[in-house]
């Protein structure tokens, strides 16, 4: 057991994870893609000098915290900043470093903690400049300090949108708006659950109070039904939403807006997941995730998982994942015996279960409808990479396509530099609603993950 | 849940599409057309290429194998038979240059018939395949293939280093020249096997994907059917064994003898979309190159025995890139956007295994086409279609035939 625990991803799972091992005297070696550590949530500006007021004085302090605790453990992380895990197996992992060269990087415990990735919803008009995800637009204003221009239409579920409102208006953007899929109804219904965390609940009504008081409309029960535009987007299109999600098109009001924040959700991360062969199963509204038990331990012993990747619960949830996957890796390496690895868990786990409350309230009332996939039309783009409009998929499936595989081989949809992670679940909702069958397949992920140069094999020897 | 039909073709890859399609243009026949995808699948696998001559004489595809062979054949270096090396080709009998020649000429109007009648274009695209000579070697080696295929004259162009710089400026200038194959062309590999099955659905086949057989059923020793996990039995007097790298399972349930077809793996490497910068395929004595309609440059492949094992391995990935950075060197500065490993059903001899066997009736072989299924689909289904109506076909099947192997006994 000499090789030290490879984490990757930087972000507070996997901070957290190595302030943990740190603790008990473990290096560890941790890679991430950015240049710098604390993933979306916490990796604060990347240039010095900011004044990071406008996004709240408790997200500061957690962001200054998390940074504090790990400099203090700094000796005993090898961290490698600019480095994608682009590939490996249950031994290896090949890691394209900083020089764009491609390294192997073998591991006797590996926590994987790469977080998770934005919902796309196809709908016309999605692919016209200016339209953004909304996490995509928050991780500019926190992390490149870049304003969006003109007057910002957000529209989605969930408590990102109006923390992002918020943000956004405090930055000095203008927001013309914030569009709540779900009705208010439902929202309140979860008011016991989300109590489970009473700071975040109440920042929750101090944000909706802000944006009343400062002209900024909730709408509930509404969403985004197209975006208009020629070279860019100038307005956007919304209509009510039934229960399920179904626009009512005699209803539809155009608004102004030279930006649209689009955030449906988000879903754990699984290419490396796959690609290293776990074990993998489907969550309620359809998506792949990689499996993992109440240690965090995937379905290979030495391979653990944390934050998004185990199941979205954001950043505060994240480091507590990370911290009970690195007391399961100290066990494991003899530096814990079973009672005292037990005992943190549960310490770790204890705190956990009120977010667990109150994730699940936040996922009863964002709970995808169905109906939303009806959007596309058939010129709209699906397959962002290879231009593979809707009719084209609706002719595979007349023809009898049935799976992930013949779709993607007969309509060229995710054969493009992102592998799918686009449209595959708006090809996995199709197929399995042409086919009735919940399991349609997935993608596999091949090697590489992401697309890398040539010349980043020119050091490699080629005997195995 | 008992379906009843002529005709089962179990495998969905281009050659039990060809055959579904040939077979359903009579029109007069109750055809299902059955698959398992499988990890794997050469169909979904392969480069596309058309390459009746390269191929026939160990190159494209084949020139990684001749390679294998030819260093086994040096790590045994006593005992060989036949003394492989660099210098003697790799070049297989006369009737493969056969059938690959006239499969091969029915391309262009089966590109036009699938885009006529059934809307399907599977991106047939005029070529020629230019083997790059890098050193003395390679010219040596090139010298050896004209010797032996004299009949094929008209077919070969020799480009100079100036003619080859003109032809295909992103070679690299230390080129010496190239041998140029002027009828070995390329198209998409699985729009070609998805034009055949639409084709044949078109026709009227019954498709039955995601279904996996379990069982042949036989009465009064013969075929009768084939049972499948996901719908039930089949019944039918002619069962077509296209199951690619899995076909010795299926003909050992059919005939009781197990044929030797075993998977071949090959790992491919995959560039991003690029501007048209090769005229041609290209192949080198490491990898061929072939961009494809799209733009994206596919670099294979290697050649391995490792059961079915479909992983992709960095030190084998690392020689394709390094062997294709050789040949052309701008590809230094491109991005590599995917890699993936097939199976090919290989055969002993590399030759297909086609047609009857006479202890089974009702059973018909349409395996074993090791690194050319995609060349030697069209004539496949077409030899298939003849062959299970008695009717004449258009070349001998004699040396394609499962008995020229010696009966493998099944133990009990």
């Amino acid at each position: 057991m000499s090789l030290r625990p490879v984490i990757v991803g930087g972000g507070s799972a996997g901070m957290a994870a190595a302030i943990e091992l740190a603790g008990a005297g473990v290096a560890s070696v941790l890679v991430d893609e950015a240049s710098r550590l604390g993933g979306v949530v916490y990796r604060g500006p990347l240039r010095a000098g900011v004044d990071l007021g406008y996004l709240g004085a408790r997200y500061s302090k957690a962001l200054k915290q998390l940074h504090t605790d790990f400099a203090a453990c700094a000796e005993h992380v090898d961290v490698r900043l600019g480095s994608r895990v682009v590939g490996g197996d249950a031994q290896r992992l090949m890691v394209l470093d900083e020089h764009e060269q491609l390294q192997p990087l073998d591991y006797s415990h590996l926590l994987l903690a790469a977080g998770c990735h934005e919902r796309n919803v196809p709908f016309p008009g999605w692919t016209l400049p200016g339209v953004m995800l909304l996490g995509g637009l928050q991780l500019q204003i926190k992390s490149n300090v870049v304003k969006p221009l003109g007057g910002t239409l957000i529209a989605g579920t969930g408590p990102l949108l109006p923390l992002v409102a918020c943000q956004l208006h405090a930055a000095g953007a203008k927001v013309v708006g914030v569009y709540e899929a779900c009705a208010f109804s439902r929202i309140a219904r979860q008011s016991l659950a989300l109590m489970n965390k009473p700071q975040l609940f109440l920042d929750g009504l101090s944000m909706l109070g802000y944006m009343k008081l400062h002209g900024i409309d909730m709408h509930y029960g509404w969403g985004v039904v197209s975006a208009q535009g020629e070279a860019e987007l100038s307005g956007v299109s919304v209509a009510p939403y039934d229960a399920h999600w179904q626009a009512d098109m005699s209803r539809v009001q155009r608004q102004p807006a030279q930006t649209l924040a689009v955030g449906y959700g988000f879903i754990p991360r699984t290419q490396l997941s796959q690609q290293l062969g776990l074990a993998h199963g489907f969550s309620d509204d359809g998506y792949l995730r990689a499996d993992c038990n109440v240690w965090q331990q995937s379905s290979l012993a030495h391979i653990h998982l944390a934050g998004d990747m185990g199941g979205i619960r954001g950043g505060e949830a994240a480091m507590l994942t990370g911290r009970i996957a690195a007391v399961s890796m100290l066990q494991r390496r003899g530096v814990l015996d079973a009672e005292q690895a037990i005992e943190r868990r549960e310490r770790y786990l204890g705190r956990l279960a009120a977010i667990t409350r109150f994730r699940s309230g936040v996922e009863r009332y964002t709970a995808r409808g169905p109906a939303q996939i009806e959007l596309a039309q058939p010129d709209t783009v699906i397959c962002r990479c290879e231009q593979v409009r809707r009719e084209a998929i609706d002719v595979a499936l007349a023809q009898g396509v049935e799976d992930m595989a013949s779709l993607k081989m007969r309509t060229r949809v995710s054969m493009g530099d992102c592998q799918g992670r686009m449209c595959v679940g708006y090809c996995s909702d199709r197929l399995r609603a042409a086919t009735g069958r919940a399991d349609v397949g997935w993608l596999r992920p091949r090697f590489p993950l992401e697309p890398i140069p040539f010349s980043a094999f020119q050091h490699l020897g080629t005997e195995a | 849940m008992n379906k009843t039909y002529d005709i089962v073709i179990a495998g969905a890859g281009v050659i039990g599409a060809s055959c579904a399609y040939q077979l359903s243009k009579r029109g007069n026949l109750r055809i299902a057309l059955i698959d398992d995808k499988r990890p794997g699948n050469a169909t979904r696998a392969s480069a596309g290429g058309l390459w009746a001559i390269g191929e026939s004489v160990g190159l494209g595809c084949g020139v990684i194998f001749f390679r294998m062979l030819s260093s086994q054949a040096k790590r045994q270096a006593h005992g060989a038979a036949v003394a492989v090396d660099s210098s003697t080709p790799h070049i297989l009998p006369e009737c493969f240059f056969d059938l690959a020649l006239q499969s091969n000429a029915l391309y262009p109007q089966l590109h036009e018939e699938l885009i006529a009648r059934h809307g399907m274009d599977f991106k047939f695209e005029r070529t020629g395949l230019k083997y790059v000579i890098q050193d003395d070697e390679d010219q040596l080696y090139a010298e050896h293939i004209v010797r032996h295929i004299p009949h094929l004259q008209a077919q070969i162009r020799w480009l100079d280093r100036q003619a080859l710089r003109q032809a295909e400026p992103a070679i690299t200038e230390q080129a010496h020249g190239a041998l140029e194959f002027l009828c070995d062309h390329q198209l998409s590999p699985f729009r070609l096997c998805d034009a055949y099955m639409e084709a044949a659905r078109q026709n009227g086949v019954d498709l039955y994907p995601n279904t996996c057989v379990s069982q042949v059923l036989h009465h009064g020793g013969r075929i009768k059917g084939v049972r499948t996990e996901q719908a039930g039995d089949f019944h039918c007097d002619t069962l077509i064994n296209a199951a690619g790298a899995w076909a010795a399972e299926l003909s050992e349930w059919a005939t009781g003898t197990r044929l030797p077809v075993n998977p071949v793996k090959g790992q491919i490497v995959l560039t991003e979309r690029m501007p048209r910068l090769l005229d041609g395929c290209i192949t080198t004595s490491d990898c061929y190159l072939a961009q494809k309609d799209n733009g994206e440059i596919l670099i294979g492949s290697t050649t391995e025995e490792k059961g079915f094992d479909v992983t992709t391995t960095v030190p084998e990935i690392t020689s394709l890139v390094q062997g294709a950075i050789r040949c052309m060197p701008q590809l230094a500065g491109v991005n590599l956007k995917r890699t993936w490993a097939g199976l090919r059903p290989g055969s002993p001899d590399e030759l297909p295994i086609l047609g009857p066997v006479d202890e089974m009736p009702g059973y018909f072989n349409a395996c074993g086409h090791f690194r050319t299924g995609m060349l030697t689909s069209a004539i496949t289904g077409v030899l298939l279609d003849k062959v299970i109506h008695n009717e004449r076909t258009p070349l001998d099947l004699a040396p394609f035939l499962a008995s020229r192997f010696e009966r493998v006994a099944v133990p009990a």
